[in-house]
Order: C-alpha cells, then structure tokens, then sequence
C-alpha cells in the first residue's frame, strides 16, 4: 500500500516538472522572439524614415540645381547676344550637355522589351530564361555599334559612367533599383539599329534561344516618337586631373 | 527498493526530456542567426541611406560649383566685360566628362592576353569596363582607345575586337582612373571579375599605379 502511493506520487511528481520544464522552454522562446522583432522593427523603421528624409533632402536639391542649369543657360545666352565668339562657345557647350545625356531626346528609333521567360513551357534551365545584368549590357552595347544618339532602360539614360550590375537578383543601373521587363530605347536610325540588334548571330538570338521573351518594336514615323529621358545623375572628377 | 527504482526512472526521464527540449532551443537560435532574413534588411536599408546621403552631398557640391560661376557670369555682365573666359571654362569642364580630354590620376591597369588555348572575347573587356565603372571610374581606355558613352566594343568575325570603329589587337591594356583601392578589392573579390577570368583558363594581371594618363577620344 505505502510502496504503491510512493509510485504515483514519484510519477505525478515526474509529469510536473516535465510540464513545467516545457512552459518555461516555451516561454522563454516566445518572449526572445517577440522582443527582437519589436526591437528590429523599430530600428528598421526609424532607417526607413531617415532614408525618405535624405531622400526628399536629395529630390529638393536636385529641384534646386534644375533651376540653377536654367539660369546659366540664361546667362550664358545674354553673354552670346554680344558676342559671336561666345555665341559659338556656348552652342557647343549646347551640344556637349547633349552629349552628356543632360536632355531629354526624342526621336525614330527602337524600343526592345525583356522579360523572363516562362518555365512552364520551356524545358530550358531557369537561369537561361531569366534576364541578367550581362544581357543588358550586351543589348546596350549592339546598340551603341549601330551609331544610338541616346540610350535609356527603364529610364535609366545611359551616359559614359553608367554601370549596369546585379545585386543579388536585383539589376542596378546608374545605381538606382530597376525591375523586370526591362525596355530598352534607342533614338537613332530605326533600320540600323533593329539590323544590329536581330542580326543572325545577334545577341537577340542567343536571347531568344535561351527562352527569354523579346519584344521589338520600330518606330519610324516622327509622330510616335520615342522619348528618352535625361540623366538623372551628375558627372564630377575626383581622382582625375586633366592632363595636358 | 522498487519505489528506488520507480523514483530513479522517473527523474531520469524528466532529465532527459529537459535536456532534449534544451538541445532543440539552442537549435533554433542558432539556425535564426545564420539565415537574419531579419538583419538583412536592416543592411539593405542602411546601404540604401548611405546611398541617398552620397547622393545629396554630391548635389550640393555641384550646386555650389553652379552658384560660383552664376555669380562669375553675374559680375562679368554687371561690368560689362566679356564672360568667354568663363565659357571657356564651362566648355573644357563638359569636355573632361565626355573624354575629349586627356585625364591623369591614381588608378589601376589590368591586362587581358590571350594565351594557346583560349582568347580574350569582346564580353570580357565589356564586362571589365563595367566592372571599372561600378567601382566608380572616371576614364576608362583600352589599348589607348579612350571609352566614352557612344564607344562600342565589339567583334568582327568572333576574332577582332574593335573599339570606337578601330581594330585593336592583345594584349589589351586596360586603364581607368578612380580610387586605385576600391578597383582592387572590386575586381579581386571572391567570385568576382577576376576569379572568373582566372577561372575560365584566361590570363589577366593587374597592378595599381598613382599616375595613370588616360588619353583624349580622337573621334
């Protein structure tokens, strides 16, 4: 009889501390879980604020040199109604900003889409369908042989300092965010630049083989022209001098 | 004696389920840390400050530089003297960003060669001047052939490569100017540029120099 109460009590006692033992595992779980994610929200929330922040900083500053370029080319004007030396300085200093990609253009031309190809048709391995960084700087590059007076993706104007690269599977070009489908536009000889482009051998048709979806479309009527956005970035020398 | 026994098993099993419970605890905390879904984008959301805070500071050094020469041209027209000194100036400050002059600094110089088996392609050099440029380069040349923003590299018949309509031939002597140090770590990261050039069976060198000169475009 004594032996017998002893058991249960040895087994109740067990079950006890195994339940106990179990709560405070969870508790203690739940409590580590919930406390770093309040706390990395919170962190991640005053980071979003201070990002919008600079960036509205950024976008005012940039209004402001917007308005600046505008008065110069004011003055720069005033000064060449007096001169014809600095009138001509200051139509290739026009020019030059043109270059520079410091103007919207608009103009005939192409306007190539990449999208990712769909898997479910195509036995084709994901990575061949999916459009990289290295497909579009190759588009790019065919066009800027076929003589492109200007060059955006996404509205990205390209320019001589624009980068195009792959941050994880996110495509950055001139250092701003773009996402898939990716429009390139082209101003420039419409005939000229879709022939470098869908050329055999062209860099389209090792695209399109690897499954990629390409939509091409030539504009060659002045009336739905094609519009490239300016340069959003700025040019500066820091390490280089010039050399003379 | 057999309550011992009872008694012995039990605690026995309670030991070892609170040592198992504790085992899978410290499983879990540890597998949190390694994926940080979390922290990851705390990181990105710091890169991303970082970035709009650069970007800014840029922009008022270019208004600053645009204030000055508002000003130059405001005084100049007050006394009624010529400005083309400072037309001038605006002229050769947009011919430096479009490479129509010849530009010296700090930098780095990586050469591409082609070796018995395999040869140096037109993607390789497209590849590296856009690995020079995310790595902040201000003059990019290969073979002296100054890249600008309408310079195409090329390939006629998968063998000549052709830079600015001209035909250059290996070695390819690749220069750019910007921080010499930033070049390096960007091209010599793991599974970076030079990893896969090296990995490829491709031969390339390269070496940081403080005076590189980077010549004109010669359209």
């Amino acid at each position: 009889m004594n032996q017998k109460r002893k058991i249960k009590i040895a087994i109740l006692l067990g079950m006890m501390c195994m339940f106990l033992t179990l709560g405070i595992c969870i508790q203690i779980n739940t409590v580590k879980n919930s406390t770093t994610t309040v706390g990395r929200t919170l962190v991640e929330n005053e980071l979003r604020d201070s990002v919008l922040r600079w960036k509205q900083k950024y976008e005012n500053a940039y209004y402001k040199l917007e308005r600046e370029e505008e008065e110069l080319a004011n003055l720069r004007q005033k000064v060449s109604s007096k001169d014809n030396n600095a009138s001509n300085l200051s139509s290739k200093l026009e020019k030059y900003n043109e270059l520079l990609g410091n103007t919207e253009v608009t103009g005939k031309g192409i306007e190539i889409t990449l999208k990712d190809g769909d898997s479910s048709i195509l036995k084709n391995s994901a990575n061949n369908l999916v459009v990289h960084d290295g497909d579009i700087l190759e588009v790019v590059n065919a066009l800027k042989n076929a003589k492109a007076e200007a060059i955006s993706v996404n509205d990205q104007r390209i320019v001589s300092t624009t980068a195009i690269t792959c941050v994880g599977n996110v495509v950055k070009i001139n250092g701003e965010k773009v996402g898939a489908p990716f429009v390139i536009k082209a101003v420039g000889n419409p005939s000229m630049l879709l022939g470098a482009v869908t050329m055999t051998g062209g860099y389209i048709e090792i695209l399109e083989n690897d499954g990629v979806d390409v939509n091409i479309k030539q504009v060659e009527k002045e009336k739905e022209s094609i519009t490239i956005p300016k340069y959003n970035g700025i040019y500066k020398l820091e390490y280089g001098t010039i050399y003379e | 004696m057999n309550g011992k026994i009872t008694m012995t098993i039990s605690i026995g099993c309670t030991a070892l389920i609170l040592t198992m419970v504790m085992f899978t605890q410290f499983k879990t905390v540890g597998e949190t840390d390694i994926t940080a879904i979390e922290t990851m984008r705390e990181t990105e959301l710091r890169a991303e400050l970082a970035s709009w805070k650069s970007k800014y500071e840029e922009i008022e050094t270019k208004i600053e530089e645009r204030e000055k020469t508002i000003g130059e041209y405001n005084s100049e027209l007050e006394n009624n003297q010529n400005s083309l000194k400072i037309l001038e100036n605006e002229v050769k400050e947009a011919e430096s960003y479009l490479g129509y002059t010849a530009l010296k600094g700090e930098g780095i110089v990586v050469t591409l060669k082609d070796n018995e088996i395999y040869n140096i392609d037109h993607t390789d050099l497209l590849r590296l001047v856009n690995e020079l440029k995310v790595a902040g380069a201000e003059a990019v040349s290969i073979n002296d052939e100054r890249i600008i923003g309408a310079s195409e590299i090329t390939e006629i018949n998968n063998r000549i490569i052709v830079v600015n309509t001209k035909r250059i031939a290996g070695p390819y002597v690749v220069k750019a100017i910007g921080d010499k140090k930033y070049f390096e770590s960007a091209l010599t990261i793991k599974g970076g540029y030079i990893d896969e050039i090296t990995g490829s069976g491709k031969d390339i060198e390269y070496n940081v120099q403080d005076n590189i000169v980077v010549p004109a475009y010669e359209g």
